[in-house]
Parts: C-alpha cells; sequence; structure tokens
C-alpha cells in the first residue's frame, strides 16, 4: 500500500524528533567521567569554605572581598552558597570579611587591603581569608 | 533508607489531594499513569506548604505536622468517596479511529522508546556530572534558599534579605521548600535531593503528557506528544539544572489536561454534569505554578480570566431563550471552583510576600515603567527575540520543533470539535495572555532589554511548551487508521 501524504508527513515529524534525540544522546556528559567534574560546584564551595565556616558567627551577615569580573562574581555566589545561614554581602563594611581569591591565593594577602581599617585575622589557605574591618559597626 | 519515609509521606499526600478532586474508579492504565505523575508534582506541592507554614510557626516536629496532614487529607478523600462523588467516574473513551496503521504504531513505539530511553540516559548523566545544578541559579537562588530554610533555624528569615538581591529572595518557595523538608528528614543538605527532584519533575511531565493524551486522543497521539518533548534538548537538559522552569510548566501543563478533563467529561455526561472536583484540582496545580515561580502568578490570572471569559461565552452559546441566567450561574460556579483551588496556596503567596520577602526587582516607581513601556524601540526588540526564540526554541538539531509541529498542522488538519472543546479554548487563551504578559514584564524590566531577553527568553518559551505541545496533539488530527479500537 502506497502511503499517504499525512502518513510521510507523520515519518518526517518523526525523524525530525529523532535527529534531536540523536543530540540529547551526544551532548549528553561521558558516563566515565567522575562524578562533579564538569563544574566542581561541591569543591569550589562548601569544600573551599568548609573550614572558614567554622570560624564564622552560626548567623549574621559578614562582608566580602572577592576577584573582579564576572568569574568572580561566581566565586561570590559559590561563597555565599558555602557560608549560608550566614548572609554575605559584598561589601567590607562589616566588622568581618571573607575574603576569597581563588585564582591569586599565594599573592592575595600581598594585594594589599582597600581600606586601612582591615586587619588579617587568619589564612585558610587556597585564596580563603578572614578579615576584620575594625572601622565597621 | 532515611528518605523512605519522607518520600511515601509525601507522594501519600499528593494521591491523596488527586483523589479528593478526582474518584474516578477504573483500571485503565493511562488513568493511573496520569494520577501518579500528577502525585509527584502535588506531592511535592503540599511538601513545601507544610514545610513553609512550619517555619513561619516555628514548629519543631515536622513529621507530626506531615502525619496530621496526612491524617486529615485522609478523612477528607475518604468523606468525598462516602459521599460518592460518582459524577467524576465517567469512564474515559479513547478514540480509536486516529490511531494509524499498524505499521505505524509500530514505527511509533519504536521511536517513543528510543526517545524514552535516551532521555533517562542523558537525564541521569547529566545528574552525576552537576550533581549541584547546571547553572547560577541552581545554586545562587533554588538551592541556596532552601539552604537557608534548612539551616536557619528559628532565623531562617534571614536568607529573604535585600542585602543579597541577585539571589532572588521574593521568588516564591515551592521547590526550596520541599527540598528543605526532605534534608530535614535526612538531617543534612544533600545535593542529591534537588537533583532527584527535577528528574522527577522532568519525567512527571512527561507522565502527564503521555498519559493526558492517551485518555484524550488515544495512544499514538500521546506517543507522538510524549516524543515531541523528550526530543526537545532545551526540556531535558534544563530538566537536570535544577532551575524552576520544568517544574512550573509541570503544574502549567497540568492545570490544562485537568481543565480539559473536566470538559471532556462533561460532554460524555450531559444529562448530569461531573462534579467539580477536578476544576478544583486545576485551580490547585495553577496555585502551584504561582507558589513555584512569579511567572506562575501571571499564568493563575491569565487562567482564571480565560476561564471566565469561554464560560461566559459558552453560557450565551448554549442556554436557550429565556434560561441564559441559569446557564450563566452554572458556568460562574465552575469558574468558582478554579478560584478556590487556588486560593489557599495565593494566600500563602501574598502572606510570604508581605511579611518574608523583600519587594520584587522588576516593578520600579510607576513613572520610570510608563517611560520605558512607550519606547517603541523596546516592543520591536522583543517581537523579534520572540520571533527568533519560536525557530530557535529547544535547541533542535536541524528542524525546529516548532516548524515541525507547524509543517505538520498544515498537512494533517485539526479536529474542529476538539478545538471549539471550552477547556482547550480556556487552555490556549490562558497561554496566549500568559505571553503577552511576559512581553509586558520585558517592556518594563530596569535591566538591559537584550541582556535580560537573552538570558530567560528560552526559558520562558520552555515553561509554555509542555502545555503547547499537549494542545497540539489534542486538537491535531491523527493518522487515520485501519481498525477501530476502544478502551
Amino acid at each position: 500500500m502506497k502511503p499517504s501524504r499525512v502518513s510521510i508527513a507523520f515519518l518526517i515529524f518523526i525523524l525530525g524528533c529523532m535527529l534531536s534525540t540523536a543530540r540529547i544522546v551526544w551532548d549528553a556528559p561521558r558516563p566515565n567521567s567522575p562524578p562533579d567534574s564538569a563544574q566542581g560546584v561541591g569543591r569550589r564551595s562548601d569544600q573551599r569554605f568548609a573550614a572558614l565556616k567554622t570560624s564564622l558567627p552560626e548567623r549574621g551577615v559578614v562582608g566580602y572581598l572577592g576577584e573582579p569580573g564576572a568569574a568572580g562574581l561566581g566565586d561570590y555566589y559559590l561563597a555565599q552558597y558555602a557560608l549560608a545561614p550566614v548572609v554575605v554581602d559584598y561589601s567590607p563594611n562589616h566588622p568581618l570579611v571573607v575574603g576569597n581569591f581563588p585564582r591569586s591565593p599565594a599573592v592575595s594577602p600581598a594585594l594589599g587591603p582597600p581600606s586601612e581599617n582591615l586587619r588579617l585575622v587568619k589564612d585558610f589557605g587556597d585564596g580563603v581569608l578572614l578579615l576584620a574591618n575594625e572601622g565597621a559597626n | 533508607m532515611a528518605l523512605v519515609l519522607p518520600v511515601l509521606v509525601c507522594l501519600a499526600s499528593g494521591l491523596l489531594l488527586v483523589c479528593l478532586g478526582w474518584s474516578r474508579t477504573g483500571p485503565l492504565p493511562s488513568d493511573l499513569l496520569l494520577r501518579a505523575s500528577l502525585t509527584v508534582g502535588y506531592g511535592l506541592g503540599v511538601f513545601s506548604v507544610i514545610y513553609f507554614l512550619s517555619r513561619v510557626c516555628n514548629v519543631t516536629h515536622l513529621m507530626l505536622v506531615d502525619l496530621l496532614v496526612l491524617a486529615l487529607l485522609s478523612a477528607a478523600a475518604v468523606l468525598a468517596w462516602a459521599r460518592g462523588q460518582s459524577a467524576n467516574a465517567v469512564a474515559m473513551r479513547t478514540s480509536g479511529a486516529d490511531q494509524g496503521p499498524a505499521w505505524f504504531q509500530r514505527v511509533l513505539l519504536a521511536a517513543f522508546v528510543i526517545a524514552l530511553c535516551s532521555a533517562i540516559y542523558s537525564a541521569v548523566l547529566r545528574m552525576r556530572a552537576y550533581p549541584y545544578g547546571d547553572g547560577w541559579d541552581a545554586f545562587a537562588i533554588w538551592n541556596l534558599h532552601a539552604r537557608f530554610l534548612f539551616l536557619g533555624g528559628p532565623h531562617w528569615r534571614d536568607g529573604f534579605t535585600p542585602l543579597i538581591p541577585w539571589s532572588h529572595p521574593d521568588y516564591p518557595l515551592l521547590l526550596p521548600a520541599s527540598i528543605a523538608h526532605f534534608w530535614t528528614y535526612l538531617g543534612r543538605d544533600d545535593p542529591r535531593v534537588p537533583a532527584s527532584i527535577s528528574f522527577f519533575f522532568t519525567f512527571a511531565t512527561v507522565g502527564v503528557l503521555f498519559s493526558a493524551l492517551s485518555i484524550l486522543r488515544g495512544r499514538a497521539q500521546a506517543m507522538l506528544g510524549a516524543i515531541t518533548l523528550l526530543a526537545t534538548p532545551t526540556f531535558i537538559e534544563q530538566g537536570a539544572w535544577q532551575y524552576a522552569d520544568v517544574p512550573l510548566s509541570f503544574f502549567y501543563l497540568a492545570t490544562a489536561v485537568l481543565l480539559c478533563l473536566h470538559d471532556e467529561k462533561t460532554l460524555q455526561a450531559s444529562s448530569k454534569p461531573p462534579a467539580g472536583g477536578l476544576l478544583a484540582l486545576a485551580g490547585v496545580a495553577a496555585g502551584f505554578a504561582a507558589w513555584t515561580k512569579n511567572e506562575g502568578v501571571l499564568f493563575l490570572g491569565a487562567i482564571l480570566l480565560a476561564r471566565q471569559w469561554i464560560s461566559l461565552r459558552e453560557a450565551r452559546r448554549q442556554a436557550p431563550q429565556g434560561a441564559l441566567h441559569g446557564a450563566k450561574i452554572a458556568f460562574a460556579r465552575h469558574s468558582g471552583l478554579l478560584l478556590a483551588g487556588s486560593a489557599p496556596v495565593f494566600l500563602l503567596i501574598i502572606y510570604f510576600k508581605h511579611r518574608v520577602a523583600p519587594p520584587g526587582d522588576l516593578f520600579s516607581d510607576p513613572s520610570s515603567m510608563l517611560h520605558r513601556a512607550l519606547q517603541l524601540a523596546r516592543d520591536w526588540a522583543i517581537i523579534r527575540w520572540y520571533v527568533r526564540g519560536f525557530f530557535r526554541f529547544g535547541g533542535w538539531l536541524l528542524v525546529p520543533g516548532s516548524l515541525l509541529l507547524v509543517g505538520l498542522y498544515f498537512v494533517a488538519g485539526r479536529e474542529d470539535h476538539r478545538a471549539a472543546h471550552p477547556g482547550f479554548r480556556t487552555s490556549v487563551l490562558a497561554l496566549a495572555l500568559t505571553l503577552v504578559g511576559y512581553f509586558a514584564i520585558y517592556l518594563i524590566t530596569p535591566y538591559d532589554i537584550y541582556w535580560h531577553l537573552r538570558f530567560s527568553l528560552s526559558r520562558l518559551f520552555l515553561q509554555l511548551w509542555p502545555s503547547t505541545v499537549f494542545l497540539f496533539f489534542l486538537a491535531v488530527r491523527g493518522l487515520p487508521g485501519d481498525s477501530r479500537s476502544e478502551v
């Protein structure tokens, strides 16, 4: 029996869907890649800030100092995610300030604080610092 | 193992809520699949409401509250059953005329299985590769709010401060509160919880689409609809992103499906109209949509407006001379049920917006909004992006899914009597109004309009996509079959 025009239209439709199904499989992460290897959110947030978190109060607001640019903004979001329920305000005008310099950990203390009132309380390594702002209320 | 109890309680709550509105009896497999798929979304919705209210009231014994709600829902379901809501028990019939010839059904089944397996394969690998979600919104908005709710103790409101406006503290809490609810049982903020919730929302959406089309149009249309959704790369990707757009699309779809089911039952049982349980359930789904994302508030308004408009037109069309008043009352009752279903969740949203969340970032002072709205260049920019989005949406390979649907429509045609159903027309109008509402929001946005369009338009289209696919395959004519079958 000769397929009708409508049958052919349905078959073309299904073929179009199958093409995109192939894309879904093709674009999927490789099965042998280790978990959380794509972005490493856990490594860049929870693991990186685990030691610092124990030094912060259980709640309240702390300040933040980080690297400039879009990547720096992403680091800030990751810091807030790791340090919740403490609120991390993107400003150094708080008695306690989190310093986050993942791309320049070795030089971060030598960068020099942007304010004379900032004092290093503790360097947790890997660019994670706890600073005190003695001029903040 | 620690998650077995909360998962069971969550699903039981959802199932009881579904059964309250839909007391159909009968072993039709599609019916069971539809209930099961709806149960996932409704259960998570109930779980989020319980958790939020527990936080507001400083209740620490969450399990007690869960069991209390479960007992109340069980009692209500038993009462409803004892009162015999038999009007909802109209047997659904599937049209066997458009199932296509046997060879076509075999091709369709093979394509469906391939699409389903591929989507599950991709989703599982994405969950593994991106346990915290892919993209910033997952950990910067939704899972961050969940953390504040879970870890904040009595100070959970700290997370909804204007000090971190980028986290959108005015966004509603269905997703964060349901995640936090499971974390409370687990005792830790395990990233597998939000990942699993996203996974189940993705495939429950497919389940609702497939089973609803199966009931209303038969298995062939159901498989075509499901294949379309499963083959949409953006849908599968964003399902694993842990964003709220796929859950929102679930509730949009559930609302449309329940409205269409109600009206199908009305047509089948013209002598005794069905009880309004399905309409109330549709209202609950629209309420949960508003509790998922701010766009859902727009959809809730759109669906109420559309239902009222279509109902009045139906009343004028159907009522014999002199009986218009009675018909209007009957249709007003139906609109009232939709409103009643959404009201409890909507009141919760009002409380959240006024007592917990700071003002949103989209609405500035009226004069600035008016100034932006009157700039024709903005209208033109949005129209261009809408048109471009129509062709590019979904990340399809070679041929856009939207074009495939348009092509199929022109060749196959539509079933006019389906397109005339009030439920169908209400849903189409509501989606159109929602799209117009999105347009209006872009007009007044205080952000750079191109930046805003670039980072949100495809997700807004995604929210409407499952409902669009459902309504398309509900109305489009199927392939003529070589046999008639009836369930």
